[in-house]
């Protein structure tokens, strides 16, 4: 990065703690003012929802990746092997470029709001100004620690490299925080507390934090963000490998891509189970918004989550299967795939069944209720629970397969380690299919608590299998190196594919958290009674979503672009290790 | 000719996208649209205008249809076929009416066998329906299969105080929380059976944790001193609760326990 954009970075920060210490007086203006104004030729809501699902993406990303970036350094600081660091490096980098965007953006988004939406910003700060402070404070301190981690990669290498990784840890540790004090903005919001029934606080402004979403939505948003960032890091890798001119420049991006996608894998796998969490605390805080959100105008949005995540499951599956091809021994391991195939296949169709159809009152008598007499019954959670965790078990597996595709395990008590790590999964399926046909037979109420009994079933297999897994395949015979950068260019298309649809999915969410508020800005409390209060469809939703993240996209490649653009011409002159050797050189996956 | 990584990749993404837009706009398209007020307080209305506006106000602001069906049983709540003839029978001593403006205002006050306590207090947000629409909802409902005579009067004046995110009074009770929670967990001995927020473990009774949210300062009051009187909630076992607790605790520990339930938000 060049002086003059560091200088440029500097000052949007500054920029943003002015804001942030007029904001309250800006506010009190507003109090005198017009409770909305239509933003030229877009409308208010279309231009606060483009600037905040934008800024989202691009906040989720830069908090995403050093999550990951951090243990990737810690693994090639203890491992002495110099791939991760250069890799975590790599990934730091490009969050680093999208560092000021994402500030940017910010400020455009208070911008927007304490113009555009006067009375409500009004309200906001006089419920969450005591948090405005610590946000800034946190934004700075996060900063000039992402500063000092980035440029002092090789001043704090060596016997100082300890100091490094701390920095490392410690800009992920503001992050979170900034994370969870913009949360418990947008949370209360959708679950509002600690406030009189005319919408004063009441007492400490920690209760109005401390709402009934917050905390879910913490987890859920932590964990997505490392999805998100190893989805796009993994696209990054693989527009590299397309583009890629030698070998050594496709194996090591082809290296890369794996490593993105194994860390998006990893959290997506339970991403579902933070998804329960967050949903049934909606449902705890009001059960008129649960049920909008499940069963209400906003129902259909489920079954497009659903093929989204459908479409998640089988792309990065194939992925490994693909990434299988360039694993010599691998080829044992091809049986299983089309029977996970099927099982996959299966539970994206049950999870993409609608419970109720919206049909004319003909269709409905002709078919003798808006419920399908046969496919309706898998439209109901005992089927959708059952499906997703017999698809989350089958990428695990997946997962283990690619694992040990080229090793052969030494040890004595393998043959018995694998049958447990087999019983286990078995057993897991059993547990989910079991409690999933039971579903039907009981009231709601204890069919809500099945879900806890298939969720444990299937975390406790993935412990189990890997508590086996790691002591039987270490010191494994190998049955050939991975040929890094034989992989079929196909593979990385679904990389791309794969960051599409799931920054695709997180505007599809950020809609979802929005739209059960329906025609309140704060639910309950303050109505919503501006030209725009009414909830869009679904249709429409989806053409914002679309154009949200096209340009998203290609802000990123434009960024990535300049971010490059200081790397050519003075490879090696960066100050950092130049890229390591890959092709042909590893036995191990990560 | 060789097309470029950027384009190819490109068009993926675009095609990929439009894909999921497509799908998105070929469903089902239902909109959310923000409720009207409705008035008729000091103008002339028929009953048949006054049925046609409680539909209205039914499928729409009410967002009765979210669990009530006519003509359909639901899992979440009744079949709402026939409510106007079977209203006046339900409660003893109620008239259809009158059990048809409770239901509405105080869903809690009686609950029909097999159904949980999830439905809210039509006048407070987030529905927060006016006086007139409780009125127009109430004539819907005996419509079904009843004879609509409610008026204006039978709606207690103060529906729909707080609707709206307007001030509305909050119930003071000189009670004292702190030592409310006391007896809770220890001479009340309410612990055993419910939960309430981080208190209590028993789930003999219902989970207790947000009663101030769902139910009224009233109800709970009349629940500590009769519960047989207030029905039993469904899907727990009848006549557990002790109805002693009028003499076993003293009129100071009787409001601390309300004023610690009204804190379990």
């Amino acid at each position: 990065m060049s002086a003059r954009r560091r200088a440029g970075a500097l000052l949007v920060l500054l920029g943003l703690a002015v804001l942030a210490l007029t904001l309250p007086a800006a506010a009190q203006d507003a109090a005198k003012e017009p409770a909305y104004r239509a933003f030229p030729l877009l409308g208010s809501r279309l231009a606060v929802w483009a600037i905040a699902q934008l800024h989202l993406n691009f906040a989720a990303f830069i908090l995403g990746v050093p999550i990951f970036a951090v243990i990737i350094e810690i693994i090639g600081w203890r491992t002495r092997d110099a791939r991760y660091d250069w890799l975590s490096h790599e990934f730091v980098k490009l969050t680093f470029a999208a560092f000021s965007t994402t500030a940017l953006l910010g400020a455009l988004l208070l911008f927007l709001f304490a113009g555009y939406y006067p009375k409500f910003w009004t309200y906001m700060s006089s419920i969450f100004f005591p948090t405005y402070g610590i946000y800034a404070a946190l934004f700075f301190a996060e900063t000039f620690t992402v500063y000092l981690w980035y440029y002092g990669w090789d001043w704090l290498s060596g016997p100082r490299k300890g100091i490094h990784v701390a920095l490392g840890v410690l800009s992920n540790l503001f992050g979170t925080a900034i994370l969870l004090v913009a949360n418990s903005w947008v949370t209360f919001m959708i679950s509002p507390a600690g406030i009189t029934e005319s919408g004063a606080l009441k007492g400490s402004v920690w209760a109005a934090i401390n709402n009934y979403t917050w905390m879910p939505i913490n987890i859920h948003r932590l964990i997505a963000n490392i999805v998100f960032g190893g989805t796009i890091a993994a696209a990054y890798a693989a527009f590299r490998f397309l583009g890629a001119t030698s070998d050594e420049e496709r194996a090591r991006y082809d290296w890369m891509g794996y490593i993105g996608n194994f860390v998006a894998l990893s959290a997506f796998i339970v991403l579902p189970f933070a998804g329960y969490y967050l949903g049934r605390e909606i449902y705890a805080f009001n059960q008129t918004m649960g049920i909008t959100m499940m069963g209400g105008f906003m129902s259909w949005l489920w079954i497009i989550q659903a093929i989204l995540i459908g479409v998640l499951f089988l792309g990065s599956n194939y992925y490994l299967w693909l990434g299988m091809e360039r694993i010599p021994g691998s080829e044992r391991y091809r049986r299983y795939v089309p029977m996970m195939i099927g099982i996959l296949a299966f539970g994206f169709m049950v999870w993409a069944t609608p419970r109720s159809m919206v049909i004319t009152l003909d269709e409905a008598r002709a078919m003798g209720g808006t419920h399908h007499p046969v496919l309706g019954f898998l439209g109901v959670m005992s089927a959708k629970n059952t499906a997703v965790n017999m698809m989350i078990l089958t990428t695990f597996l997946s997962f283990v397969l690619y694992r040990r595709a080229n090793r052969i395990s030494t040890r004595s008590w393998a043959g018995a380690g694998m049958l447990i790590q087999w019983a286990a999964l078995v057993a897991a399926a059993v547990v989910v299919i079991f409690y999933g046909v039971y579903g039907y037979f009981v009231e709601s109420l204890v069919r809500i608590g099945f879900s806890v009994y298939q969720v444990m079933a299937v975390l406790g297999a993935i412990v189990v299998v890997m508590a086996i897994d790691i002591p039987m395949f270490r010191g494994a015979r190998s049955t050939g190196a991975i040929r890094w950068g034989t992989i079929a260019p196909r593979s990385q298309y679904v990389l791309i594919i794969l960051a599409v649809t799931f920054t695709w999915l997180m505007g599809l969410m950020g809609f979802a958290r929005s739209g059960i508020r329906q025609h309140w800005h704060v639910y309950g409390v303050m109505v919503d009674k501006s030209v725009d209060a009414a909830t869009p469809a679904i249709g429409y939703a989806a053409n914002v979503i679309t154009v949200v993240t096209i340009v998203f996209f290609a802000l990123v490649m434009f960024i990535f672009w300049l971010g490059g653009l200081s790397d050519r011409g003075q490879a090696g002159a960066h100050g950092h290790a130049p890229a390591p050797l890959i092709a042909g050189g590893s036995d191990e996956q990560a | 000719m060789r097309v470029p990584v950027g384009v190819k990749v490109g068009l993926v993404s675009l095609v990929v996208m439009g894909a999921y837009s497509g799908y998105a706009n070929y469903i089902p398209q239902v909109q959310s649209k923000p409720p009207q007020e409705l008035s008729l307080e000091g103008g002339h209305v028929t009953p048949a205008q006054l049925v046609k506006a409680g539909e209205e106000i039914f499928h729409t602001k009410g967002t009765c249809e979210i669990c009530h069906r006519v003509g359909q049983k639901g899992t979440r709540a009744p079949d709402l076929a026939g409510i106007g003839a079977r209203a006046g029978k339900t409660k003893p001593g109620m008239g259809a009416k009158q059990y048809l403006v409770e239901s509405l205002l105080q869903p809690a006050a009686f609950i029909v066998e097999g159904y949980p306590p999830i439905m809210p207090a039509v006048d407070k947000p987030p529905i927060a329906l006016n006086r007139s629409e409780v009125w127009a909802v109430v004539a819907f409902l005996e419509s079904l299969g009843g004879t609509v005579d409610v008026t204006l009067d039978d709606i207690p004046a103060t529906v729909g105080a707080g609707g709206g995110g307007a001030a509305a009074a909050e119930v003071k009770i000189p009670g004292d929380p702190k030592a409310g929670e006391a007896v809770f967990m220890g001479k009340g001995t309410c612990l055993a059976c419910h939960i309430a927020g981080k208190v209590g473990a028993g789930k003999v009774g219902p989970d207790l944790s947000q009663i101030a949210r769902i139910q009224t300062p009233d109800y709970i009051m009349a629940k500590i001193l009769n519960p047989a009187g207030r029905g039993t909630v469904a899907g727990y076992p009848k006549g557990v609760m002790p109805q002693t607790f009028g003499q076993t605790l003293s009129a100071k520990e009787y409001t601390d326990l309300v004023a610690f339930l009204l804190t379990l938000k």
